[in-house]
């Protein structure tokens, strides 16, 4: 179901267009994404798993768990929900593995011999930035401002990375954005780059990090080569998964994903929602599933005490909302799709209480329950790996700076451990500031002293207090391994 | 971990493996199997999985044909799926050279028996593959016999039999040296002790060369890099192999659905490097999706490297070492270690036990590059 109203948003949906799903036509809007514009339409399975046939619709609705494959105009694998809709567009089911077209002609032209390596035109730049969000466009506000030149490199179309389904204001103080709604904070973070010796580069995926720092990168079906004096990674995280019966179902969907559908596209993921996770996510998910008008049957959290603030709990409490602490969903139930949900209590060792159990009659489960640090561009390049469970699991080993192991390879945001956009923005800043300094002869090492120093009791700031403990003690953690 | 042993294994690849298991079948069972990772993490588990037994010399012929006929009835041997699949070899000529090596290839695989034939290009579609683009391909030969398997499954397999006869396999266990006295084998030091045995056998790969160097051997090896990619899996739209040694490409679809292939630069420099490069994944895109246009939509999901053990005739090393008695190589397979290991691995430990193997070997002595006899095979990729 699509959204008419919203108490923040106004959706400035493109031109309304006819496509195809197995042969039936359907309305969707122009550059929407494709799982977008058939979850408005109802359609919830998009594919069945490989080996035991099981419905599967998305899950991330950022590019990044594969439970959205579909054949789209005879192409199979294609991540329906980062994939803009076409009008005429064909989208199938896909069942199995995909099969290709084969019907390609043969290409004219001569065999690709060359026995040699090199020798083909390969861009460079200063410094390239991997990711447009919080982190990686303050990264390039700052290092521009030093007179770096930069190319920040996004797979989205739009700029401004998770922020853009953030509606609700930050906290903190006016240096951190505090008052001011995520969705404008991207805005903010791309003026403050007019002037600058910065580039963007949308819609362009990041394929590989090799190791004389050249990426490659793949923009409208064209491969490009990028030779980078000095990259930084700021790559965002994924949502993760819970393990229960029948997880796999469509309408468990990860809180991003709930965001992403709801607030990008304005379509609201199902008409009563379980909350799983009630940190800080869940609860302001929960909220903006509110704003739009679907009921949320209760927010759940196998923790005792709810982890988020309390400030956004007291806001789904006075909605009537039960915040359930101590509870877990142990499955969910229907043909194709979610019907229902069955919680219960944990106890202290977070086992399952018999006799505990509760069915709620839901369509939606969303999933709050951590992110994982995206750091394969850094893993693949040889970046040292370590674990460390309060940043997120496995993260790229970096110091103070965030430069990882490999010289001249930064990491920044949630890429170097899972925490808040206000904490990323600070750290892009750390690491652009750092690469300056790392590439430029004649820079004014004052002011480059001054603005790290801003930065870092900045972040400082941001890290104390008791819901920065976790974030300290992670990077401590960090520091004392070394990268 | 054993501190006796009748014979230590270095290298938890295919030949180790195999090595190990056909020692123990034939009686030797108190074998110590060392591997510095994990089975497979060296050349074996990086490599494509072919095999073939279209070869340009009698002898490779012959070492192939009869793997063939071991891998047809080592699942039920080893009582283990190793993904065994008789889906065929297309080899394409596309210059002079080719046509009329091939012809000739044809002459010597037809006289030992092999099923191969001779295919213009319009048939090929027909007869073996309908999506490859045969723009300049001359002729074609092709065997159905050929097959392919996959690496880990059969290493493994051959590991499990061997530890169930009763060899022990010892992972994360670098070899600091090999103990010599005198003109014999004594034992093998490892980061974790010390295992006396009169018999080593160096079967890892580019780095059998460090090793024997620890004992005094020099092994005519020069390690070089090989990259290779695997793609996204699509549901199977072809069986067999193709290859080419002059375009320089081979690429297959393995049973989990992924297409997965190589080629080799011409100016790789030796060494020991093992990363991957953004050359080979440009450049194996642009042969793939020209050689087989239905791929290029496809996408690449991953890329490695292995190292090729390379010796002077691309010839193995096979057999024991003239003045260190116990010391056997099993080492320089070349890039196609894999394919020939059943037989080989086979027919050392019939040297190794004592008795006469059933086919000769003597000839893959490393003997052989001091008496100057090398016989260079032309059906290397």
């Amino acid at each position: 179901m699509r959204l008419t109203q919203h108490p923040i948003l106004e959706f400035d949906r493109g031109r309304e267009i006819e496509f195809e799903f197995d042969g039936r036509k359907l309305l969707g809007f122009e550059g929407e994404s494709i799982a977008a514009a058939l979850h408005a339409n109802g359609i919830r399975v998009f594919r069945e798993s490989i080996k035991r046939k099981r419905p599967r619709g998305f899950f991330c609705a950022i590019g990044r768990c594969s439970s959205c494959l579909m054949t789209v105009d005879g192409i199979p694998n294609i991540m329906t929900c980062v994939t803009p809709l076409k009008e005429d567009m064909k989208v199938e089911t896909q069942r199995g593995k995909g099969a290709i077209l084969l019907t390609e002609s043969f290409s004219p032209g001569s065999r690709p011999t060359e026995a040699r390596r090199g020798a083909k035109d390969v861009a460079t730049v200063s410094l390239a930035i991997v990711g447009a969000g919080p982190a990686g466009l303050s990264a390039a506000a700052y290092a521009g401002r030093m007179g770096v030149e930069t190319i920040v490199i996004d797979e989205n179309d739009v700029p401004g990375g998770q922020l853009i389904k953030q509606t609700h204001m930050f906290f903190g103080s006016r240096e951190h954005y505090a008052q001011i709604r995520g969705i404008d904070i991207g805005d903010e973070l791309i003026a403050n780059l007019s002037g600058l010796p910065v580039k963007l580069m949308l819609g362009t995926t990041v394929l590989g990090l090799y190791p004389d720092r050249t990426l490659s990168l793949l923009a409208n079906r064209r491969h490009i080569e990028l030779r980078a004096d000095a990259v930084i990674l700021a790559t965002g995280a994924s949502e993760n998964m819970l393990a229960f019966e029948n997880c796999d179902l469509p309408g468990v969907y990860g809180a991003g994903a709930v965001q992403t559908l709801m607030n990008v596209h304005g379509v609201v993921p199902g008409k009563r929602v379980l909350m799983v996770g009630a940190g800080n996510i869940g609860l302001i998910v929960a909220y903006q599933l509110l704003q739009a008008g679907v009921d949320v049957a209760a927010v759940i959290d196998a923790a005792p005490e709810v982890g988020g603030y309390h400030v956004h709990a007291a806001k789904i409490r006075r909605a009537g909302v039960p915040i359930l602490t101590s509870h877990t969903v142990q499955r969910v139930t229907g043909p194709d799709r979610v019907e229902s949900a069955e919680i219960c209590r944990v106890d202290d060792h977070w086992q399952p209480v018999p006799g505990s159990e509760r069915t709620l009659s839901v369509d939606t489960v969303c999933l709050a329950v951590g992110l994982t640090p995206n750091c394969e561009l850094a893993f693949q390049m040889g970046c040292r790996e370590t674990y460390v469970a309060e940043l997120g699991g496995p993260v790229a080993a970096h110091d103070p700076d965030l430069e990882t192991s490999i010289s001249g390879v930064f990491i920044a945001g949630d890429a170097s451990g899972i925490e808040e956009a206000s904490t990323a923005m600070i750290e892009g800043r750390l690491a652009g500031l750092a690469a300056a300094e790392l590439l430029c002869r004649e820079v004014d090492r004052e002011e480059l002293k001054r603005l790290r120093s801003e930065a870092t009791s900045s972040l400082k700031t941001l890290r104390a207090g008791p819901f920065g403990a976790t974030a300290r003690e992670g990077k401590r953690k960090m520091f004392k391994v070394g990268s | 971990m054993r501190t006796n042993a009748d014979c230590v294994i270095i290298g938890g690849g295919i030949i180790g493996a195999a090595v190990a298991y056909y020692l123990a079948k034939g009686g030797m069972t108190n074998c110590v199997l060392l591997e510095s990772e994990y089975l497979s993490s060296g050349a074996t588990g990086r490599c494509g999985g072919g095999i073939r037994q279209q070869w340009s010399t009698e002898p490779n012929a012959q070492l192939a044909m009869d793997s063939v006929r071991i891998f047809k009835t080592i699942e039920e041997e080893l009582d283990a799926d190793i993904e065994f699949l008789q889906g065929g070899y297309l080899v394409l000529a596309y210059t002079d050279e080719d046509v009329e090596q091939f012809h000739k290839n044809f002459e010597l695989q037809r006289r030992l028996g092999l099923d191969v034939e001779i295919l213009q290009p319009e048939e090929i579609a027909s007869r073996v593959v309908k999506q490859v683009n045969t723009d300049g391909v001359r002729m074609a030969t092709y065997c159905p016999t050929d097959a392919s398997a996959n690496p880990f499954l059969a290493t493994k397999a051959y590991a499990q039999a061997a530890v169930r006869l009763g060899v022990e396999i010892e992972l994360f266990t670098p070899v600091t040296r090999i103990l010599r006295e005198g003109n014999r084998i004594v034992g093998v030091e490892t980061e974790r002790g010390i295992i006396n045995t009169p018999r080593v056998v160096n079967a890892a790969g580019s780095h059998s060369v460090p090793l024997a160097r620890t004992v005094d051997v020099e092994i005519p090896i020069t390690p070089y890099r090989r990259e290779i990619l695997v793609t996204e899996p699509l549901e199977r739209f072809f069986d067999p192999m193709i290859i080419s040694f002059s375009f320089g490409i081979y690429f297959r679809q393995v049973k989990h659905g992924s297409v997965i292939g190589g080629f080799a630069y011409a100016d790789e420099a030796p060494g020991f490097n093992e990363e991957s490069s953004i050359d080979f994944l440009t450049m194996m895109s642009r042969k793939l999706s020209f050689l087989m246009p239905a791929l290029k939509h496809v996408k690449v999901v991953r890329q490695w490297a292995g190292l090729y053990d390379v010796t002077p005739d691309a010839q193995p090393i096979i057999g024991e070492t003239d003045g260190v008695d116990g010391f056997f190589q099993a080492n320089g397979f070349s890039g196609h270690g894999f394919m020939i290991a059943p037989k080989v691995s086979s027919l050392l430990s019939q040297l190794i036990l004592g008795q006469k193997p059933d086919l000769d070997i003597d000839r893959l002595n490393a003997r052989r590059f001091s008496e100057g006899d090398v016989d260079l095979d032309h059906s290397v990729v």
